[in-house]
């Protein structure tokens, strides 16, 4: 029962704010105001063009924005919430990604999530699942 | 914007991506020189924003203008919140923090060069 090192169960407290968890949620950060930005900028100026991928813009800024904060926060509470915010981020790249690859008449412009984030180095794709991974490595031990 | 300016910019940013990773990987803090770097990449950084602030003041209209101010704007918040977040917690993944924002920065002043071109 000794395989890995063992850890003091009490004392240990993995907070997601802390260690490479501040890279994380600095990655998160950067993509909630690039998302922000973009889906302001497509809402306020051209929404007609394409209503429902720039809806799904400001979807992916909420998701990034709620996401940062939650993992900066880093307890038990937030935790839960990044969670939900991750899975829906990942949801969201996956079938936005394909959806504008299968049917690209319905994404006309650009959105992060477009084409599984290849205007943003595919990281869009890449982060929920360092996110969903490190969610994973910090959680708290079962009682 | 000013090509060798942000050139510069490009540069910059560069060295402190490199950097960041250089003192992560040696597992250590970021140091004072390091922080000083950040602190003068931020200021080129804001100068440039202003230089192009300028001149669209002045009339010239890039193609997509919305897009292009919120670069200028984005572009300078960027190094000081990493500059708190790495501070607040200081091992090597602070410097990839800063690495992190530098990377950023290059990126977006890339973009902010295509962007930058006449509405005609």
């Amino acid at each position: 029962m000794t395989d890995g090192p063992t850890q003091p169960t009490d004392s240990t407290v993995r907070k997601t704010n802390s260690g490479a968890g501040r890279v994380l949620v600095a990655v998160y950060g950067i993509f909630a105001l690039a998302a922000t930005a973009r889906a302001s900028v497509q809402l306020l100026t051209k929404f007609e063009e394409a209503p429902l991928a720039y809806l799904l813009s400001a979807l992916a800024a909420l998701v990034y924005i709620v996401a940062t904060i939650t993992l900066a926060r880093g307890t038990r509470a937030s935790r839960r919430v990044a969670l939900v915010a991750i899975i829906i981020e990942l949801v969201g790249v996956i079938s936005v990604g394909t959806l504008s690859v299968v049917d690209a008449e319905a994404f006309p412009r650009a959105t992060v999530w477009s084409v599984y984030g290849i205007g943003y180095g595919f990281v869009p794709l890449v982060l929920p699942i360092l996110g969903l991974a490190w969610l994973w490595h910090t959680r708290p031990d079962m009682p | 914007m000013i090509e060798a300016l942000a050139y510069a910019v490009i540069a910059l940013a560069g060295v402190a991506v490199i950097w960041g990773f250089v003192t992560a990987a040696i597992n250590k803090p970021p140091g004072k020189a390091q922080l000083l770097f950040a602190a003068g990449l931020e200021i080129v950084t804001v100068v440039q924003s202003i230089i192009a602030a300028a001149k669209l003041a002045a009339g010239f209209r890039p193609v997509e203008m919305a897009t292009t101010i919120g670069y200028l704007i984005g572009i300078v918040i960027l190094i000081p919140i990493a500059w708190f977040w790495a501070n607040a917690e200081r091992n090597r993944f602070s410097g990839i923090v800063l690495a992190v924002a530098a990377l950023a920065v290059l990126a977006m002043t890339l973009r902010l060069l295509v962007l930058w071109t006449p509405a005609t």
